[in-house]
């Protein structure tokens, strides 16, 4: 290729980064999370509205309810997993643009009304992403059901699209994203007309220190939420209503984990960064993935919440299932049949709650690439001082690696956790059950969950990676 | 803050060295069609070992192409450049990454450093890019550098925690270090002031009168020009004038002669 194409493509590549990253990623993750909200409520309403039509099973009104409300779980879920990473994809692009809004300020624009600006956009990309996932989840279930009638499976059940329980999702994912837009633009408030004058010094995104107080009720909430999981599994072993308080307990000190992920995360982070080795690709991509620790936090929040789920709901699964098979010795009549039900339910879980990994997987590749974008000198002095193209492929490749495996390591202990609590607090009652210390491992699971960790690492890595190379040592030299 | 002038072992007869670099002919285009920039037509240029040359011209003359070119971080369009007698015009990207960790030193007008490394660890980054620490010998050559230059006890300091002349003077060292046959240098003095400018000056003079290195310096400062032992002048991406060493107010007048020229 001519230095010529070359030197013009590179023009056309500068002029169209200038603006930072794009709301693309934003509307992904908030039409992924709509989409998925709606097909999983619609889809449970086909299943009662089946289980309705069939005579047998039909005569019981609580499976309908039972499903909507598991539905909801995951429903939650998601819209969690995509408000986590949508502030961070909205904290991106406010700092992918802090010239451009230093340059207003400078101008006379006030710091609220920039601010308000991005809010705006953050309703606006809310509304697009939930409107498309809206129509897209419903079409799913609309197509499963005409499939499942042309089939014959369906015959004598009656569904109908318009189902307002369906819109809750939509809603959810607009009212989060317009929060998350608005928490992740906080940063907007920060950005002087000074930074407009001056040099291109990598815009410095100044971390909101995670104040005392936020550290403070994150422990509050884990060690309360540890207090109400060992008093559920405390009554799980004389009343199966222990899950309830089981289940609290998990929601509470969850949310303790995730609120203080900023004490935990990059200190993990530094931990898998040490074993990637010492070249100095391998040191370099460590010390970029603590570079913005909030950031990296963020990143790989989402990651942990969803690993963090997955094995929950496996682990409690095989824990439950292989408690039952240990019990069913003393009373097989009373437990026959579960089993199977059991083999369905965590595939289905395990798919369902996986997707928001998906959602949480778009959220990484917004962030790797804003890192590299926003290095683009450092980058070229790299390479200016003899890095070789691979060389910054590896890079990216680490950096990837240490965010996904520290979400993944993380996800897999605190799951492993909370699924044995579940299991016992759920059937510790039961007679005949084994032991406290009972606990059952789906390998299966865990080694899906490594390899698809492995396999996020790669594709995560690819679209930053390819505009890391694409940096030409010249752009390191000169003031530009 | 006062630093010593350098520096270590004279790494032999310093003067009237071999060519490190010889342009011929060189031109550089950008673009095509109508909106064909020429940014170089056609320049000729030798730098010997020991030589220090000073960059001049006005604003897009083509000071920063040259400089680009003659530093292997970009080809030109035609033309030759020997690099110690090796013909870089044409070689690819792996070829000049490697000529570039190996044989030359970067100084920047900004953003010279990993802000993510200490000080030390900007420093020998160019030996770790050629997969090896320094040896013994250039071990003891970078400590007593690195004492030179005054920075033996900020060696665990990150560049932010740094003034701009002390992230400067560890880019000279980084420079330095790896014993390149040539140093390039953009505006190296454009952000700092006069005095800590003089330092750096200094610094680079001594590069080359006292290492042996070749030091080719981008500039707009007639006081930065005077340092150097040659100062070639360009305009409209030719060579217009060369001189041997001149004083800041000679630099000047030749500079506003180039400027009313045009
Ligand atoms: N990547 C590029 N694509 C297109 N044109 C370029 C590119 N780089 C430089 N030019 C053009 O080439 C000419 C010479 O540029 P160069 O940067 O070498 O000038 P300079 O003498 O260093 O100027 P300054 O003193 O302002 O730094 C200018 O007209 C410039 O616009
Ligand atoms: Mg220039």
């Amino acid at each position: 290729m001519s230095a010529v194409a070359t030197a013009s493509r590179e023009r056309r590549r500068r002029r169209s980064e200038d603006d930072g990253p794009g709301h693309a990623s934003g509307i992904a993750v908030a039409a992924l999370a709509s989409a998925f909200g709606v097909a999983l409520l619609q889809g449970t309403g086909l299943i009662a509205a089946a289980v309705g039509a069939d005579p047998v099973t039909g005569s019981s009104g609580t499976v309908a309810v039972l499903l909507r409300l598991t539905g909801l779980v995951f429903v939650v879920i998601a819209v969690y997993a995509s408000a986590v990473v949508t502030t961070n994809t909205f904290a991106v692009v406010v700092a992918g643009r802090v010239r451009m809004i230093a340059l207003r300020r400078l101008l006379g624009a006030t710091a609220a009304a920039e601010r308000r600006a991005v809010a705006r956009e953050g309703l606006l990309v809310g509304a697009v992403g939930a409107a498309i996932g809206l129509v897209a989840g419903t079409a799913a279930v609309a197509a499963l059901f005409g499939a499942g009638r042309a089939l014959g499976a369906l015959d004598g059940t009656a569904w109908s699209p318009a189902d307002p329980i369906a819109l809750v999702p939509a809603v959810g994912v607009l009212l989060t994203t317009w929060l998350a837009a608005r928490i992740g633009s906080r940063r907007v408030l920060a950005v002087t007309p000074m930074q407009a004058l001056g040099g291109a010094e990598e815009a410095s995104e100044e971390e909101t220190r995670a104040s005392r107080v936020r550290s403070m009720i994150a422990l509050v909430l884990v060690v309360l939420g540890a207090g109400l999981l060992a008093v559920g599994i405390g009554i799980g072993s004389t009343d199966a209503s222990g899950l309830l308080i089981a289940f609290a307990g998990g929601v509470v000190s969850f949310n303790g984990i995730v609120l203080g992920a900023h004490l935990v995360i990059p200190r993990t982070l530094r931990l898998v960064g040490r074993l990637t080795g010492s070249s100095p690709t391998a040191r370099l991509a460590a010390e970029n993935a603590v570079r913005h620790p909030v950031r990296s936090t963020r990143s790989t929040v989402g990651l942990l919440v969803s690993v963090t789920l997955v094995t929950t709901f496996g682990v409690a699964i095989r824990t439950f299932g292989d408690m039952i098979t240990a019990a069913s010795g003393a009373d097989p009549l009373y437990y026959a049949g579960v089993d199977a039900a059991l083999n369905l339910v965590t595939a289905v879980f395990s798919v369902l709650i996986g997707f928001s990994a998906v959602i949480a997987g778009a959220g990484l590749v917004h962030s790797l690439s804003l890192g590299v974008l926003q290095r683009t000198r450092e980058l070229g002095l790299l390479r200016a001082l003899g890095f070789t193209v691979q060389g910054l492929r590896r890079m990216v490749l680490a950096e990837s690696g240490q965010l996904v495996m520290t979400a993944v390591v993380l996800g897999l202990l605190l799951g492993t956790v909370y699924g044995w609590a579940g299991a016992h607090a759920m059937l510790g009652a039961s007679p005949g059950m084994p032991g406290l210390l009972f606990i059952g491992v789906p390998w299966v699971l865990v080694a899906v969950v490594v390899a698809g960790g492995l396999l996020l690492t790669a594709v995560a890595s690819v679209a930053p990676s390819r505009r890391a190379t694409r940096v030409s040592p010249v752009q390191a030299l000169g003031a530009d | 803050m006062t630093t010593a002038l350098p520096i270590g072992p004279v790494a032999g007869p310093a003067q009237d060295g071999g060519p490190v670099v010889a342009a011929a002919a060189v031109a550089k285009q950008y673009g095509s069609g109508d909106g064909v920039v020429h940014a170089l037509r056609g320049v000729d240029l030798t730098v010997r070992r020991g030589e220090f040359v000073a960059i001049m011209g006005p604003s897009g003359s083509g000071k920063s192409t040259l400089m680009h070119l003659l530093a292997g971080l970009d080809g030109p369009t035609s033309g030759s450049i020997l690099l110690g007698g090796r013909q870089i015009a044409g070689l690819g990207d792996a070829q000049l990454t490697a000529l570039r960790r190996d044989r030359i030193g970067f100084v920047f007008q900004a953003f010279n450093l990993v802000p993510t490394l200490d000080v030390l660890g900007n420093v020998l980054l160019p030996f770790e890019l050629r997969g090896r620490g320094p040896s013994r010998d250039e071990r003891a050559f970078i400590d007593r550098l690195l004492d030179e230059l005054g920075l033996t006890d900020r060696l665990h300091h990150r560049p932010r925690e740094l003034s701009g002349g002390q992230q400067q003077r560890v880019a000279i060292a980084r420079a330095l270090a790896g014993r390149p046959d040539l140093v390039v240098a953009d505006e190296p003095t454009g952000n700092l002031d006069s005095r800590t400018g003089r330092e750096v000056l200094r610094l680079l003079a001594g590069a080359s009168s006292r290492h042996g290195r070749a030091v080719v310096m981008v500039t707009h400062d007639p006081v930065a020009a005077s340092h150097a032992d040659r100062v070639v002048l360009l305009a409209d991406g030719r060579i217009v004038a060369e001189h041997g060493r001149m004083t800041a107010e000679a630099v000047a007048t030749a500079m506003l002669g180039l400027e009313d020229g045009r």
